[in-house]
């Protein structure tokens, strides 16, 4: 990996903020997500929209570990070379196929615990308009300059 | 903090139990990977991940949560009749999960506790699975709280 | 002086961040220009009486005070001056408290249960005025919710106008950067819960949102 594209602890300021990363579910992308844990990809809320409103939903949405793994990516891409130890979201509203998301995050704290620089970020998944469909707490341990 | 007015099987409440034994791929890990746009090497090449000082590919830190999807989970026998949402989830990594790992899983029932909301009376229940690899290491911690709700919200 | 009347910490169930989070993130606020001067938290459905905030709110210069949210039925509702009497009386995890009677107990023991997020959908207090309930106790609604979707705190705003009501103003933070979103100006100087308390009960006070809080820009003083 290139020395440029690492994030050291050291560089990282409270309020820093990470993104934004635009992606958008295609159904597809929900299909194939959902084919790694079932090759047949039955009829769900996740993937039907028939199966959705019968369930009583109004849409198809992703699932949420979806939505987890999307904000993921938004922590790999932000620090290549740092480990994702924790993320916690919560789900707030179903988030429909084929639509934009933003994905968004902020520096809330660091600190060095047992060792390991870890950083604190408060991240979330957004509509186009700003309001937050899932929200979340990520900790992220980044390498230090010192430990080269 | 579990609501003492809920009606369940109260015997189930923190006690652990087996729930599966999955042996990690490398296919599936870069089928995942494919599905959410995840790019970096240690997850996509496993020449990078030797490189890195990694046996073998690694799984991405949401990779623990498809797994918990196959862990069996008992019924609870919650009487409040309801629809299901997943609620909220936590996925904590404390090792590295890697290709050919043999992980087992171990499930317990957290809390189970009422709130009010938009949708009127809600339930959580809270459960958490742990994962230990070949070598008897937890590896990872995922926490999932799912929702009963009287209806979905925006219906 | 600005307080922050509506926060969670990791204590209640749907929140991550921790008190001291929140007060070092009050010190990033401050480094930009905001004025936070004390928050007040206010767990869902408990209320922790061993909870000594002192120290760190010394440090920290920003005043830490405790309250609770409760869930009754009809709709949460934030207690402040929260007392032995009240966590007697009442169970805090109950999601069923009469609100009135929570009301008028609170007011007879020294504290005050007003109305949380009153425009919220479902479950606010607008929902239950529309249904023909009336609630001639309530003086003083939460006005301004950080936590609202489009058009839930212009419905608290419309309610207040109508009724005369004072308003209040909190994040209802459930993240470390949440905090201080919305907050309420008192005219007085407050340092403890019954303080916070009495200057509830007096009025006055205005609902503003951060942004209001910055000091004025350089360039107003140089241009004079």
């Amino acid at each position: 990996m290139a020395k440029e594209n690492v994030r050291y602890f050291e560089d990282v300021e409270l309020g820093e903020e990470l993104g934004p990363l635009v992606k958008v579910p295609t159904t597809e992308a929900v299909r194939q997500f959902c084919s790694v844990w079932d090759p047949e990809v039955g009829a769900s809320r996740f993937t039907d929209e028939a199966t959705a409103r019968k369930e009583g939903l109004p849409h198809a949405l992703l699932p949420g570990i979806m939505n987890m793994s999307y904000l993921i990516t938004l922590l790999t891409t932000w620090a290549p070379a740092g480990q994702v130890r924790k993320l916690d979201t919560v789900f707030r509203q179903p988030v429909p196929h084929n639509k934009s998301v933003r994905l968004v995050g902020i520096v809330t704290d660091k600190n060095v615990v047992d060792g390991e620089n870890r950083v604190e970020c408060d991240v979330s998944l957004q509509r186009e308009d700003g309001e937050a469909m899932v929200t979340g707490k990520a900790v992220v341990i980044l390498p230090s300059r010192e430990s080269r | 903090m579990t609501s003492p007015q809920l009606e369940f099987n109260r015997e189930l409440l923190g006690k652990e139990f087996p729930s599966g034994t999955f042996h990690v791929e490398k296919e599936q890990i870069l089928a995942y990977c494919q599905a959410v746009g995840e790019t970096s090497p240690i997850y996509t090449d496993d020449e990078a991940a030797r490189r890195a000082g990694y046996r073998s590919l690694v799984a991405p830190p949401g990779f623990s949560n498809l797994l918990v999807r196959a862990t069996g989970r008992p019924n609870i026998g919650l009487k409040f009749s309801a629809t299901t949402m997943h609620a909220s989830q936590a996925v904590e990594s404390f090792l590295p999960i890697q290709a050919s790992d043999t992980l087992e899983a171990r499930t317990r029932l957290k809390d189970v506790y009422a709130k009010t909301g938009r949708t009127g009376t809600m339930v959580f229940i809270v459960w958490e699975t742990l994962f230990t690899n070949q070598e008897g290491k937890t590896v990872a911690a995922v926490s999932s709280s799912f929702v009963h709700r009287p209806r979905h919200p925006g219906t | 002086m600005f307080i922050d009347m509506h926060c969670h910490s990791v204590a209640s169930d749907d929140a991550r961040a921790t008190v001291d989070q929140y007060l070092k993130w009050v010190t990033v606020l401050r480094s930009k220009g905001y004025r936070v001067d004390g928050i007040v938290l206010t767990e869902h459905r408990q209320f922790n009486r061993e909870a000594d905030y002192s120290e760190i709110s010394a440090e920290s210069g920003v005043v830490v005070l405790r309250g609770a949210e409760l869930d009754t039925r009809h709709g949460h509702f934030l207690v402040y001056g929260v007392n032995d009497h009240l966590t007697r009386r009442f169970d805090f995890s109950d999601v069923r408290t009469d609100p009135f009677e929570l009301m008028r107990e609170a007011r007879a023991s020294g504290a005050i249960a007003i109305p949380a997020h009153p425009g919220r959908s479902g479950i606010g207090l607008c929902e239950y005025i529309a249904q023909g309930v009336e609630f001639p106790e309530v003086k003083t609604v939460e006005l301004l919710n950080g936590g609202s979707r489009a058009g839930e705190n212009e419905r608290a705003a419309e309610l207040v106008q109508a009724r005369g009501y004072w308003g209040t103003g909190g994040s209802d933070a459930h993240f470390v950067s949440a905090v201080g979103r919305c907050l309420t100006r008192f005219p007085d100087h407050i340092r403890t819960e019954a303080e916070l308390v009495q200057a509830l009960y007096r009025g006055g006070f205005q609902p503003v949102r951060l942004e209001q809080t910055a000091q004025q820009p350089v360039e107003a003083k140089e241009s004079r």
